[in-house]
């Protein structure tokens, strides 16, 4: 039928327009020659978020007032919505189409909104019972632990999660502080995980002191790693010994358990990522002046920007392009840091340019207290020579959390180094998937749908500009006077107004246009879904241009 | 069996006597009562035919070809306005080459309103690809509804009879009525392979490219060539079963005539006697009616009138910007083979009587004017 008929004489045709070959296939004949079919995509902002939330999905059911559907959504990729919704870096908002029409969904603030309703609402939680046999060991109650054993507990796997800590959160507890995710918010969600399935917990256990590996291997049908970093980096520099320079995450740690720290008058961060912003705020919080030095620019900084911007607002003060070159003391006591000034190079590996030293160029700051945060580093004494590690991290096979022991997988900063809560929560959830594959015997999973639309794909005469609807928040003043959560959630209103702004990039949200606009009355709407009867669609493609999202493809006729 | 019956239901009982199957159409004065006739026909039994009701002409075309176009023998009657909301399916008819039989009885179109005769419906839709037949009275109204169809079927083309109105659609006359048992050895039940069937599915009245779309043109015209012979070998053969035959023309008293009159339609009637009159004040005068208008009789017009030495047109019709349209006509079937004087004459425009007295003047008018500047010539206009 793809065939072209060449008639080299009139004689060689029919009378009349006809066909000369059998047309069932397409009842128009040749009239429609391209057809449009309902092709929904991924949302960008979906593609977007490390652990694959259906953002659209979710803010659809929102505008249709389903809140509890919406959130069941979230849950099928995240657990922790609340958590996210808070201290996300949000690289959906990123990928957001409306940030090239106007600004983009404020996706955190709408996920927050519905996590903190699924906590209100603790009967939306269903509870798994240990349905299967198998048992699973989760190491590190941190957000890749705690995925890992909600996504096994809700298949009806028993698991039993060691923490080395009295309680469980790992860096969500001892790393962020209060201003950002409140302590009994986060007891909150991690009740909720407990009770959604059979999860025993032991905590205060270290793995390779408490308890080995290879005994954890043999007493259950699956381990999973994720035991985060835990040891700070060192400066490496001449004084670092000594009274006066700690590591930030000690000071954190510290604050996060409610415990009164002086760090004195004058503090100095160095560091640029979310550790020496949360040390840095802390430190404002206490009531030091506070300097964060970072040996490249603001553009460089792995911080959060938001996080950036609110240390700022707080008072903290920033100082590029410089590293510490030498730290000096009075007494034991310290006096002054010696600071070695530079500039920025070629790109290093992470494509961001590389500091160099300025010859000759240093300055001095006196300080009273100097916080650490250039990095951590994961301990992994407890399983050396255990399962393969390489640059101090352990080797996966896959991004399923595949280690080179077929029954112990792992994920999270363990495995990528410092790196986000959502990548932690994914890569949990991956394992825990991985893990029930290997109990059920099925293959490798299948890598899922990637094709996505952009801003011009998007019809966007439907769509008025607006700007985002932001979260309620106390002043920068008022915030640095304590540890009270500096933002506050989406009313219904807000959320609503918020909701409403999403574009749905290429999924249906069942607007109607198509229906309305096609000439031959050939969309037929049915409850949840819209039938094209191609025995009328003549192929006009109307529907295709007046469709906002992009839902609908073509595809030529007979080919 | 003879009956005294009106023009309209001369086109019912040609229907009648044709074996039609599908029927539809919409009233209008002045057809109304061959459609009336019809659904009384088909509510009797008297003709085993679908007769589809519809809320307009567009409608009752478009369900005609639906019929034709599924292989069964299809007829429709209409008038002015209707036949003009019909023009985007009269094109249709054509393209997709189905034997439809239309009527229509010419009545003036509107604004202003009008119920009476001319014949500028009909002849504003000369170039869509219809065979167009004027008949000049009730028995050859019948008799070429059901050559039309005979006609339609060999050569793949619409047929459109047309009819004055009231002067031939309402005016009574004896009728010999043919019955379809008389009928069917002239005119067997139709059957076409090329026909929309479930069995064998095709899609029609595609889309077709620059490629294709040229050829079909080409063919539909070489149709309209053929059909010529195609008439003339019906109406012969429709004079072997039932002695009555027509032609493409009807020369009458030509063969000396020094001026010749062109007529169509009933007009042609009025003629003959005013020439009748004027042979016997010793006038060398003839008339020739024109009953098929397409195709157009070329050699059959030229031969009749180059033995003239001058003819005269008279045009019930008008193409405003250009002449009479019979005019037009037959001066291109003269052009360049005659210099005989071509004198275009206009009347009866919305049913204006032309009378004798009418016929009369544009004969004297002919014959006085050795020279005419003018090529409209109105006869009967208020100036």
């Amino acid at each position: 039928m793809s065939e072209k008929i060449v008639f080299k004489s009139y004689r060689e045709m029919p009378i009349c327009a006809m066909s000369v070959a059998d047309m069932t296939w397409n009842l128009t004949g040749s009239w429609r020659n391209v057809r449009p079919y309902y092709d929904f995509k991924i949302s960008p902002c979906r593609l977007g978020c490390p652990t694959t939330e259906d953002i659209q999905k979710y803010i659809y059911l929102v505008t249709e007032k389903h809140y509890e559907e919406a959130w069941r959504t979230i849950i099928e990729t995240n657990p922790m919505p609340s958590i996210t919704g808070r201290v996300c870096f949000h690289p959906c908002m990123d990928k957001c189409t409306r940030k090239d029409f106007d600004q983009a969904i404020n996706i955190p603030a709408i996920e927050r909104a519905l996590g903190d309703t699924g906590l209100a609402n603790p009967d939306w939680m269903a509870k798994a019972s240990a349905s299967k046999k198998q048992k699973v060991a989760v190491v590190g109650a941190g957000p890749a632990g705690l995925s890992c054993a909600f996504y096994l507990a809700r298949q009806g796997y028993s698991v039993t999660v060691y923490e080395v800590d009295r309680a469980l959160g790992g860096v969500l507890r001892w790393g962020i502080p209060e201003y950002r995710l409140q302590n009994d918010l986060l007891d909150e969600v991690i009740q909720s995980i407990l009770e959604s399935g059979p999860i025993t917990v032991k905590t205060g256990t270290t793995l390779g002191k408490d308890v080995g590996l290879e005994e954890l291997e043999d007493t259950y049908d699956a381990v999973f790693l994720g035991i985060g970093l835990t040891t700070s980096q060192r400066l490496g520099i001449d004084g670092e010994d000594g009274a006066g320079v700690d590591p930030g995450l000690e000071f954190l740690r510290k604050v996060n358990g409610g415990e009164k720290v002086d760090p004195g008058k004058r503090v100095a961060v160095v560091g640029g990522g979310n550790t020496a912003m949360d040390v840095a705020r802390c430190a404002r919080r206490a009531g030091s002046e506070v300097t964060v030095v970072y040996r490249r620019t603001m553009n460089e900084m792995p911080a959060i920007r938001d996080e950036i911007e609110e240390a700022e607002r707080e008072g903290v003060h920033f100082h590029f392009l410089a590293a510490p070159k030498e730290i000096v003391r009075n007494g034991g006591k310290l006096a002054s840091i010696i600071f070695q000034e530079m500039k920025l190079g070629e790109p290093d590996e992470s494509g961001r340019r590389r500091p160099v030293p300025i010859e000759g160029k240093t300055f001095t700051l006196e300080v009273d207290r100097l916080f650490t945060a250039i990095g951590e580093k994961a301990d992994l004494g407890c399983i050396e020579g255990l399962v393969d590690c390489k640059w101090n991290l352990i080797t996966t096979a896959d991004e399923y959390g595949r280690t080179s022991r077929e029954k112990i997988f792992a994920g999270g900063d363990v495995v990528t180094g410092a790196a986000s809560v959502v990548e932690a929560i994914a890569a949990g959830r991956k394992a825990a998937e991985r893990i029930c594959r290997l109990f059920t015997g099925d293959g490798e999973p299948e890598s899922g749908e990637q094709r996505t639309i952009g801003i011009e794909d998007i019809n966007t005469a439907y769509f008025e500009r607006s700007k985002r609807t932001l979260v309620p928040r106390i002043p920068p003043e008022e915030a640095v006077a304590g540890f009270e959560e500096i933002y506050r959630g989406f009313d219904k209103e807000l959320l609503h107004r918020e909701a409403d702004r999403c574009f749905s990039c290429g999924v249906c949200n069942y607007c109607d246009n198509c229906w309305i606009f096609c000439p031959d009355v050939a969309i037929l709407r049915k409850t949840d879904e819209y039938v094209i009867n191609y025995d009328y669609c003549k192929g006009c493609l109307v529907c295709v241009t007046e469709c906002p999202r992009s839902c609908i493809s073509t595809r030529e006729e007979g080919k | 069996m003879k009956k005294v019956i009106m023009g309209n239901h001369a086109v019912s009982y040609g229907v009648r006597a044709s074996d039609v199957k599908v029927i539809s159409a919409y009233p209008i004065t002045p057809q109304t009562q061959v459609v009336e006739l019809l659904s009384e026909m088909c509510a009797d039994g008297e003709i085993d035919a679908k007769f589809i009701k519809v809320e307009s002409e567009h409608s009752a075309l478009t369900a005609v070809v639906g019929a034709s176009a599924a292989g069964v023998r299809s007829f429709t009657a209409t008038s002015a306005q209707g036949l003009l909301l019909m023009h985007e399916i009269l094109h249709w008819a054509v393209g997709a080459r189905l034997p439809i039989v239309l009527a229509n009885i010419n009545r003036a179109v509107g604004p202003p309103w009008s119920i009476w005769t001319d014949q500028n419906d009909s002849l504003s839709q000369r170039d869509v690809g219809w065979l167009q037949i004027y008949c000049e009275s009730n028995q050859e109204t019948q008799d070429t509804i059901v050559q039309a169809f005979k006609i339609a079927e060999t050569v793949k083309l619409p047929v459109m009879l047309v009819l004055d109105a009231f002067f031939l659609s309402h005016t009574f006359e004896i009728v010999d009525i043919l019955e379809a048992e008389q009928v069917r050895p002239f005119l067997p039940p139709y059957s076409t392979e090329v026909r929309v069937d479930v069995e064998d599915s095709h899609s029609f009245g595609n889309l077709a490219s620059p490629d294709g779309y040229f050829e079909l043109r080409y063919m539909i015209q070489k149709a309209m060539e053929q059909s010529r012979e195609v008439v003339k070998e019906v109406d012969r053969e429709f004079g072997e079963h039932f002695g009555r035959s027509y032609g493409l023309i009807q020369p009458y008293r030509c063969d000396d005539a020094e001026t010749i009159l062109v007529t169509s339609g009933t007009v042609a009637s009025t003629t003959r006697a005013v020439i009748d009159q004027m042979r016997d004040e010793g006038i060398k005068i003839g008339s020739l009616k024109i009953r098929v208008f397409r195709p157009f009789p070329f050699e059959e017009v030229f031969e009749v009138l180059s033995g003239a030495k001058k003819v005269a047109v008279i045009d019930r019709n008008i193409s405003f910007g250009h002449h009479g349209i019979f005019f037009q006509e037959v001066k291109s079937a003269l052009y360049g083979r005659t210099d005989i004087p071509i004198i275009g004459f206009i009347t009866g425009i919305g049913g204006r009587d032309v009378t004798p007295t009418v016929i009369r003047e544009i004969a004297d008018k002919a014959m006085g004017d050795e020279s005419p500047e003018r090529e409209i010539n109105w006869i009967g206009v208020k100036r």
